[in-house]
């Protein structure tokens, strides 16, 4: 599939729960964007707790000039959630009529929910929710596919394979093959070449 | 090769802190310190991953005056050095920083305090920018990524031009955000290790590095600032963007800047606002803002957290107000911008909007219901510790010894992920009802304890991490056994300095350089000190509880536990699990009298949920990282663990 | 019946907080929430549910006794001072080489064996001591161990606790030695209402044991540091008839302490306490005594022979030879109801005081009719006086 181009800045949220890799997906994108000559600006949210918060990576990618590392409210133009729950936390906030929303459908509960005081949305409510409220939505279970590959922290590149076939960004196959090939093992790139494909193949 | 030697003139992805430490190197470095503190750890992370390439030295100091310290030395001897800190390091060095800017530095030295705004991974909101005025030091706060290298790269000329350590200042956003820069060269020539004190007391390349004459001396590095503003009128990095004449002009510095752009382009304000961008903040660069303050009579400040900037501002502008005329300044002191928490573009916007009176596009009105709508059925997610952390058993120990000894004990805390414990419901077992600076927990419980003999009579108990307990632990122990202090201390040792990233600390038997170095022993030091000492794994329930309860019980003298379990995260645990743990659910009473799913309600380790559906507990096999605790507790052993067998 | 239904905050507030908890260990050891430690009762967490064993099976939570009694007991037995009497006897061990290491006559040590040799019971709840001194209930499985736990101790012992870990099946083979508070405890569980619970016949055997007091441990090591002994010191305890003092058997010899001293080390919640011959158990145990020749029968054990398994446990222990029986005359009786219904005055004096009413007895029914009995009698004194 061939790069798409697009003409202002493009505004990319992932998000997701600490220990999903989200910050290790958001460099790799920065990375290959960064490589075909976009300028990148990333802005990552985590909390004192290295796993079980909300994580954010804010993504601006534009053609000339450094951003803020923080989207303003309503400016998201993707939206990628490693966690349908992350996912429409940061919809509520930075969505907008136009926003486009790819996201793992496998939930991770917060604390509250598990011990009983709070109730987590079921997983229709959340569907129904990205259709009203973006204009384009993609669910997908990542995790699956990354337990099935043998370690489920491999959704995030799932993810990523997913998106570059939403043609929402300007990357491909290749752009990847060559990222990995310069920060990766011999191993870990075989699987997590995978890994893509297999979400590549996801999207219809 | 790494990426932070990429060659000149590559364009690459950096992270604010790896630019600052890309930066160093192009200033050719040969000393960097620090101790470990979001958000400023990666830069000697980085220069550290990079240091045999480059013949560096890179330590993790034990605390950040150490860290300073030995920096200082590299600089008297001539070399180029840096000390990192997060912002209250800053304050711990303060001390040898007030008499290194009095004493004068001789190779350049910068000290890089990495602020945190709106602590988003601190337990306060501290400002270091006001140690620059208060030690008459030069202060350089970057505003993008490219300028956070090139920033860094000057700071070591500045602090060698006027023989003093200059400060160099970025916050989370710009120490964690990442960007486009473009490399410089990397120098080939190294400095050789030379230091010369024979010569007179003022020679400031020869004489000694001392801080007297205190007068002659004090005279002498304020007649270096009056140079300092000279360079800083003339800095290419202070920019002005706008139109010649604007209705408003924003004066800004660091990420903020990046804010005020988007807010003015976000509002279409471009022609109407100009941004007067700055990047060296102390001494202020009096002709370049008296050039600016001419051109609009209302003046926006944008900064973070307190008012340095604008007080400084209009200082300056009341003594030049003849000239440029009377401003009408927003800011913080009239309320226009908050004087807490982390500022965004929409709060500059707002601001903005509000000042100028024009309105932000919004979003279509049943839009925004919906989302309303929406957002009210999203929980909320809050900090917790991590599936398999040992805090999360260490704390459940700490809590139960305190409920059998029945007199309402309680701990005191210090920094590190087990501050968490103080987040209720976060844990449940909330214990912790005092945390401030590190050390502080131990210092704390040791005035506590002096306080029975004015009624408070309850067991005292203080938590540290392994980490902790190097920096700044030491003492307050020592004051609690020498004043007969009735205290069970507890180190919470997970092997590394786990909050930020297992930078080693001086207990292990690795450097920053991952050359192999003497570990010094908590337990020795402990026993040393004359507490009773006794070291457990807190994953062990039983022994651990058998233990506290007997320290609780054991009163009037120091007691010491040491907890020992690896951080779930560590590089040595991360990934293999040392259990298959599942719930047999014919076993499983859940919500039946005799459980009340302890589990999930209580225990709350994040990989343990709860089937609403079957009313079961059941163990999420993506989250649980298999430390085999759950079971331990389950009064039905429906919880059952089964040993991962190594591979090969 | 009056059904009640309570949870573990209430238990905190009802029976915790107002020193009622008698450290029984009836509602220990049926979930993680609460444990026994130190001579306290503690709850270690907070459980949220609305209903649950631990109110359910604790002798101090409201309930309507006298229905429990009447349903366990053949109603012509029930007496007010001392509930159900089938029988009424002195005994002792007929081994004498048990009779050398027990409190009295070893009638509670012998009668287990029995049970447990003819297969009534394969395990019995005792009571047994760690390091530290400290009481917990034990489970023994094998007959020949019993001994091993013979004599008493005056401080408390959570015993039903032992009796809530053994698995469900299995409760209704075990044996329980208990106090009068721990007797009514397992009544409780044998009668309790609660939905998926069915608790008719455990456990299999109660032997009670008569009760004045027990003692506060913290107290108590405090009297013993005043005669410069530490609770490791002791080898028995006893209290003689008729001559008030606490004896104390250590290696240097006896110590005779003045009851005067003992009683403020007495725990709490025995001031509210109302029953001294274990009401609610199968067989009740106790010192002999009676008249003024106590000294003679110091090896003897009185006994109160209360239901029907109580009865044929009896019954084949005087047939087997394994109890010596000697028939007490009619003043032991007397004597015993007596010394019971001032028991029973003083603790309803003592709830009156606490609550400042007649009509808020804490845990017992204003109407329940012994209650009556003995709150009416202690009504009409004062009005005379
Ligand atoms: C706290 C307490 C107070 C007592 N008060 C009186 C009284 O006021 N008047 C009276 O006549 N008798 C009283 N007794 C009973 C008496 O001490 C003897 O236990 C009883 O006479 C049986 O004697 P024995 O020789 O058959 O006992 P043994 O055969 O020696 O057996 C004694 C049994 O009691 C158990 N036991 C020991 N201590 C405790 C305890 N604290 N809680 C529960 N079980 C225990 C032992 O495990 C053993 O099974 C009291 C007993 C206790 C424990
Ligand atoms: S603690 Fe055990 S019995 Fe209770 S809910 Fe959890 S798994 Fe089930
Ligand atoms: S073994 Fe149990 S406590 Fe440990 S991580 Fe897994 S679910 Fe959590
Ligand atoms: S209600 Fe049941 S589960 Fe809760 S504390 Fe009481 S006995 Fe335990
Ligand atoms: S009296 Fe017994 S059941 Fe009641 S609270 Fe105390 S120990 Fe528990």
């Amino acid at each position: 599939m061939k790069e798409k181009t697009f003409i202002k800045t493009r505004n990319v949220i992932l998000t997701g729960v600490g220990g999903q890799g989200n910050v290790m997906a958001s460099r790799t994108l920065a990375h290959m964007l960064v490589d075909a000559g976009y300028v990148v600006t990333i802005g990552e949210t985590f909390g004192m707790s290295q796993r079980g918060g909300s994580v954010m990576s804010h993504l601006r990618i534009s053609h000339d000039s450094v951003k803020s590392p923080q989207i303003p409210r309503g400016g998201a133009d993707v939206i990628v959630g490693l966690e349908p729950l992350e996912a429409l936390r940061v919809l509520t906030v930075y969505g907008n009529p136009q926003v486009c929303v790819l996201y793992n459908s496998r939930p991770v509960y917060p604390i509250g929910v598990i011990t009983g005081e709070l109730s987590y949305p079921s997983g229709e409510t959340i569907r129904d929710a990205f259709e009203r409220l973006s204009a384009a939505c993609w669910e997908i279970d990542a995790t699956s596919v990354g337990l099935r590959l043998g370690n489920p922290v491999l959704s995030n590149i799932v993810m990523i394979g997913a998106l570059s076939k939403t043609g929402l960004l300007p990357f491909d196959r290749r752009r990847f093959e060559k990222e990995i090939k310069k920060t990766l093992s011999a191993g870990k790139y075989k699987v997590n070449l995978k890994a893509f494909d297999a979400g590549a193949d996801m999207i219809k | 090769m790494s990426k932070l030697l990429s060659p000149d003139r590559s364009t690459v992805l950096f992270l604010g802190n790896e630019a600052i430490a890309r930066g160093a190197l192009e200033a050719g470095i040969e000393v960097a310190t620090g101790y470990p503190g979001t958000p400023s750890s990666e830069v000697i992370e980085s220069l550290a991953g990079v240091a045999r390439e480059r013949n560096l030295y890179v330590e993790w100091s034990v605390i950040e005056k150490v860290a300073l310290e030995v920096a200082a030395a590299a600089s008297f001897a001539g070399l180029r050095s840096m000390a990192v800190m997060k912002q209250n390091g800053v304050n711990v060095a303060s001390d040898f920083l007030l008499h290194l800017t009095a004493s004068g530095t001789r190779g350049g030295v910068v000290l890089v305090s990495c602020e945190d705004p709106g602590a988003l991974s601190s337990v306060n909101e501290g400002e270091s920018r006001y140690f620059a005025s208060m030690m008459e030091m030069p202060l350089l706060e970057p505003t993008d990524f490219q300028d956070a290298k090139d920033i860094t790269k000057w700071a070591f000329e500045l602090s060698e031009a006027i023989g003093n350590v200059v400060m160099l200042r970025s916050v989370t956003r710009m120490s964690h955000a990442s960007g486009n820069v473009t490399c410089g060269k990397l120098p080939t020539k190294r400095r050789n290790a030379a230091f010369e004190y024979d010569g007179p007391v003022m020679d400031s390349q020869t004489g000694p590095m001392i801080s007297t004459p205190v007068m002659a001396k004090h005279l002498l590095r304020q007649q270096k600032l009056k140079d300092v503003q000279r360079m800083f009128d003339n800095s290419p990095f202070n920019r002005y963007t706008g139109p010649a004449k604007p209705d408003l002009l924003i004066i800004t510095s660091s990420a903020c800047f990046l804010y005020s752009c988007e807010a003015v382009e976000m509002l279409g304000l471009q022609k109407r606002v100009g941004i007067l961008k700055l990047a060296t903040t102390w001494p202020l660069p009096p002709n370049l803002l008296e050039k600016y303050l001419r051109k609009a009579k209302t003046i926006l400040i944008v900064e973070e957290v307190m008012a340095f900037l604008e007080e400084n501002v209009k200082v300056l502008a009341s003594g030049i107000a003849g000239r440029v005329g009377v401003k009408t300044f927003f800011g913080k002191y009239n309320g226009a911008l908050p004087f807490a928490g982390e500022l965004n573009p929409d709060i500059v916007a707002d601001a903005l909007g509000k000042i100028l009176k024009v309105k932000r596009k919004s979003l279509p009105a049943d839009y925004q219901t919906d989302v309303q709508k929406t957002a009210a059925l999203i929980p909320v997610r809050e900090q917790t510790f991590c599936a398999g952390c040992p805090h999360r058993a260490s704390f459940w120990n700490i809590h139960n010894a305190i409920a059998l000894d029945g007199r309402k004990g309680f701990v005191c805390g210090d920094i590190g992920c087990y501050s968490m414990a103080a987040l209720s419901p976060a844990t449940g077992y909330h214990t912790m009802p005092t945390l401030h600076s590190m050390g502080s927990g131990t210092g704390l419980a040791s005035g506590f304890a002096q306080l029975s003999r004015f009624g408070l009579d309850k067991p005292i108990l203080a938590v540290c991490g392994d980490s902790t307990f190097y920096h700044a632990v030491i003492p307050a122990l020592i004051n609690a056994q020498h004043n007969r202090a009735d205290i069970t201390f507890i180190v919470l040792d997970n092997a590394g300095t786990a909050m930020t990233g297992f930078q080693p600390h001086p207990g292990l038997a690795v450097s920053a350089l991952k050359d192999v170095v003497p570990a010094v022993d908590i337990a020795a030091i402990c026993k040393a000190i004359g507490a009773k000492v006794a070291v457990s794994d807190p994953f062990d329930l039983a022994s651990t509880s058998r233990i506290l309860t007997s320290f609780l019980a054991d009163k009037g003298s120091l007691k010491v536990l040491i907890l020992r379990q690896a951080c779930a995260l560590s590089p040595e645990k991360k990934g293999k699990k040392a259990f298959d743990v599942k719930v047999d659910e014919s076993l499983c009473i859940g919500e039946a009298c005799g459980c009340n799913r302890l589990c999930t309600r209580i225990f709350r380790c994040p990989a343990l949920t709860w089937d609403r559906d079957t009313k079961k507990a059941v163990v999420d096999e993506v989250i649980c990282a298999g430390c085999g605790v759950c079971a331990s507790i389950c009064p039905q052993q429906a919880i059952v663990k089964t040993e991962v067998s190594a591979p090969g | 019946m009056i059904k009640k239904p309570g949870s573990q905050t209430e238990l905190k507030k009802n029976v915790l907080e107002q020193s009622l908890c008698t450290g029984c260990g009836a509602c220990v050891g049926l979930c993680p929430y609460q444990v026994f430690y130190a001579d306290r009762t503690v709850q270690l967490f907070d459980c949220d549910l609305p209903e649950g064993k631990c109110w359910a099976f604790c002798p101090r939570t409201p309930a309507d006794y006298d229905h429990i009694k009447k349903s366990l007991f053949n109603m012509d037995d029930l007496t007010p001072e001392i509930g159900a009497v089938k029988g009424y006897y002195f005994s002792r061990a007929f081994d004498p080489r048990l009779r050398v290491n027990v409190q009295h006559g070893g009638t509670v040590t012998a009668l287990l064996e029995l049970a447990m040799g003819e297969g009534m019971i394969d395990s019995a709840v005792v009571s047994s001591r760690n390091e530290e001194f400290e009481q917990h209930g034990l489970l023994v499985t094998d007959q020949n161990q019993l001994r091993g736990y013979s004599k008493s101790w005056f401080t408390v012992s959570p015993t039903v606790a032992a009796f809530n870990r053994i698995p469900d099946d299995r409760k209704k083979r075990a044996g329980v030695v208990a106090t009068p508070c721990q007797a009514t405890a397992l009544a409780k569980m044998k009668t309790a209402e609660i939905p998926g619970y069915n608790g008719s016949d455990l456990p299999g055997l109660v032997i009670g044991l008569f009760c004045g007091w027990t003692l506060s441990m913290e107290k108590f090591y405090n009297l013993l540091g005043r005669y410069g002994l530490s609770i490791t010191d002791l080898t028995g305890m006893d209290i003689p008839a008729g001559k008030n003092i606490l004896e104390l058997f250590t290696a240097g010899g006896l110590i005779s302490v003045p009851m005067a001293e003992v009683d403020h080390c007495v725990r709490t919640a025995c001031r509210y306490c109302m029953d001294s011959t274990a009401e609610f158990a199968d067989l009740s145990v106790g010192a002999a005594r009676f008249g003024k020749d106590c000294e003679e029968m110091r090896g003897w054990n009185q006994i109160i022979v209360r239901s029907d398994r109580g009865k044929h446990l009896f019954e084949l222990a005087v047939a087997k030879h394994v109890l010596q029986i000697r028939e007490a005359p009619p003043s032991a009786l007397l004597e015993l109801k007596n010394a019971a219904v001032e028991k029973k005055k003083k603790a309803l004096k003592n709830i009156v005081e606490k609550s400042h009413s007649t009509k808020n007895l804490l845990y017992l029914k204003s109407d329940d009719p012994v209650v009556r009995k003995y709150l009416g009698v202690e009504k009409k004194r004062k009005g005379k006086l």
